[in-house]
């Protein structure tokens, strides 16, 4: 029965860490700045799916009036639109609420609407749900034929919108993430090498004595494992630390979009990170001890 | 027991380094392997520690052709082989009785068996009272002596020692000769790979002479020609 010491493996590990210090760093610095990218890419993509469908869900669609009709004008295209079977729920917002809406949302910078009071150049309008985006086509349909009605936006619009945003982001995202993974893994291939180089003696003794491949491999393994965990871990706190400032310097200037708490995620970009902070080690250490340990 | 059958080793350079060898070792033999620098005598040696592929011909060690032995199997193979080298190879940062017990430590040995074996090894090549002390507080001799015991650790039935006296004055290296003969009496096939004509002539073991690569010489109770 061949009994092996975890805490040999682990200790000849985290010596060779050490014995190679800058390039260590290095090669966590790099991994973790993968990392971080890669998280708050994913926190980006994250954000926006939700907010996507909040979206979706609310399955609204605006009517903008003409300027100039009377108030029997617009009752009777309220009556006009309740006619509409796929129209669920009907709410009119006059010139001066949306007026109103607008100044809040400019915060500290509403009293640059006050003028316009007296001359809103904004109409009125209706907020039309409906309970099923199949429906949309009808209800537009049925605007098109309302006189005073001149011009409609629904959602959808804004959801391809943010939608084509996203593939474009995703795009960049994907090649610079594809760079930044290939520069890592060439960093620890580096550091495992000098790791290797400095125990070359030692493992040619190794050799002679009649070590296996993987007793003498299974150091340089978790070297690079041990610097992916680390670079994982640091990369977890720096994320954090990136995305609640991000939303705190965002503050209620966006109260239009949802931005998920860092705490719903938090379990999920550690797991993540960990996977693929260890993977890449992993894979740099056995890239480079193909060569080395092979005779 | 050793054999060479038509073995050719031709190196990526071009350079031939053996060339249709063929040579039959017994088991409990002691051999010296001598020859000028670029004779082939180091290519012999990793032949055997399968260090090397032969480019052509058989290697047959202890029944098993180790020209065929997979890359996984070799470890297990080598085992079987204890090495000791002209540069002696410790480990500066383990004491004596560390640098022994390693050998057993990466093949898996318990514990337990560590602590009882390595004391009697080190009895074995005279250095139990220096088991605490790092190589470096050690003469020549006593370091190759270390490094013996180390060979011995797995107890292997083959002893390949490359130059181990070229380090050390005149007088260790008869020490440690003596030692591998003692070695050799114990059962073990030693194979020594030396130019050191008075080592060789004074032992009058079995001597291979290599010369470009070709046994150009091979004779019981032999001198260094």
């Amino acid at each position: 029965m061949r009994r092996y010491r975890i805490s040999y493996f682990i200790g000849q590990a985290l010596q060779g860490i050490w014995r190679n210090g800058v390039m260590s760093f290095a090669s966590i610095a790099v991994l973790m700045s993968c990392l971080v990218v890669l998280g708050a890419f994913t926190l980006l993509i994250v954000n926006i799916n939700t907010n996507l469908e909040n979206l979706d869900e609310v399955n609204k669609i605006i009517v903008f009036l003409d300027y100039d009709l009377t108030e029997e004008q617009i009752v009777d295209i309220e009556r006009q639109i309740k006619k509409i079977d796929e129209a669920k729920t009907i709410k009119r917002i006059t010139a001066d609420e949306a007026l109103r809406k607008l100044a809040q949302r400019a915060g500290e910078n509403a009293s640059l609407y006050d003028d316009y009071y007296k001359d809103n150049p904004l109409s009125d309008s209706f907020e039309i749900t409906y309970d099923d985006a199949k429906d949309l086509t009808t209800i537009e349909f049925e605007l098109q034929g309302i006189e005073g009605v001149r011009k409609y936006r629904d959602q959808r619009y804004i959801v391809n919108l943010i939608s084509d945003i996203k593939n474009g982001v995703l795009f960049v995202f994907l090649w610079f993430l594809a760079i930044l993974f290939i520069v890592s893994v060439f960093i620890i291939i580096n550091t495992i090498k000098l790791s290797v180089y400095s125990r070359k003696s030692e493992i040619s003794i190794m050799r002679y004595v009649g070590a296996t491949g993987w007793f003498i491999s299974l150091p340089f393994i978790l070297e690079g494992a041990i610097i992916g965990l680390f670079a994982s871990i640091i990369a977890y706190f720096v994320e954090e630390y990136l995305y609640k400032s991000f939303v705190g310097s965002l503050g209620i200037s966006i109260e239009i979009i949802t931005l998920i708490p860092f705490s719903e995620l938090a379990g999920g970009i550690l797991a993540v990170f960990i996977i693929i902070g260890v993977t890449t080690g992993i894979m740099g250490s056995s890239i480079s001890l193909s060569k080395y340990t092979k005779k | 027991m050793i054999d060479f059958i038509h073995v050719v080793k031709t190196y990526p350079n071009g350079t031939v380094a053996l060339n249709d060898i063929t040579l039959h070792i017994d088991d409990g033999e002691f051999v010296f392997v001598v020859g000028a620098s670029g004779a082939g005598k180091t290519t012999l040696m990793k032949l055997i520690l399968r260090e090397e592929k032969v480019t052509s011909g058989k290697i047959i060690v202890d029944d098993i052709d180790i020209t065929k032995l997979s890359y996984f199997r070799v470890p297990h193979y080598r085992r079987n082989l204890g090495v000791v080298f002209q540069d002696f190879r410790l480990f500066p940062k383990k004491t004596v009785y560390e640098n022994v017990a390693f050998a057993m430590q990466v093949v898996g040995t318990p514990q337990k068996l560590i602590k009882r074996r390595v004391p009697a090894l080190l009895k074995t090549v005279n250095l139990s009272e220096k088991s605490k002390c790092f190589p470096n507080e050690l003469s020549g001799g006593e370091q190759q002596r270390v490094a013996l015991a180390r060979a011995l650790a797995n107890n292997p039935s083959i002893i390949i020692a490359d130059e181990p006296t070229g380090n050390i004055d005149p007088k260790m290296s008869l020490e440690i000769m003596n030692l591998l003969i003692k070695i050799n009496k114990l059962g073990k096939t030693v194979i020594v790979v030396t130019h050191e004509k008075s080592l060789v002539d004074y032992y009058q073991q079995r001597v291979i002479s290599l010369d470009h690569g070709t046994i150009v010489d091979d004779r019981v109770g032999g001198m260094y020609e």
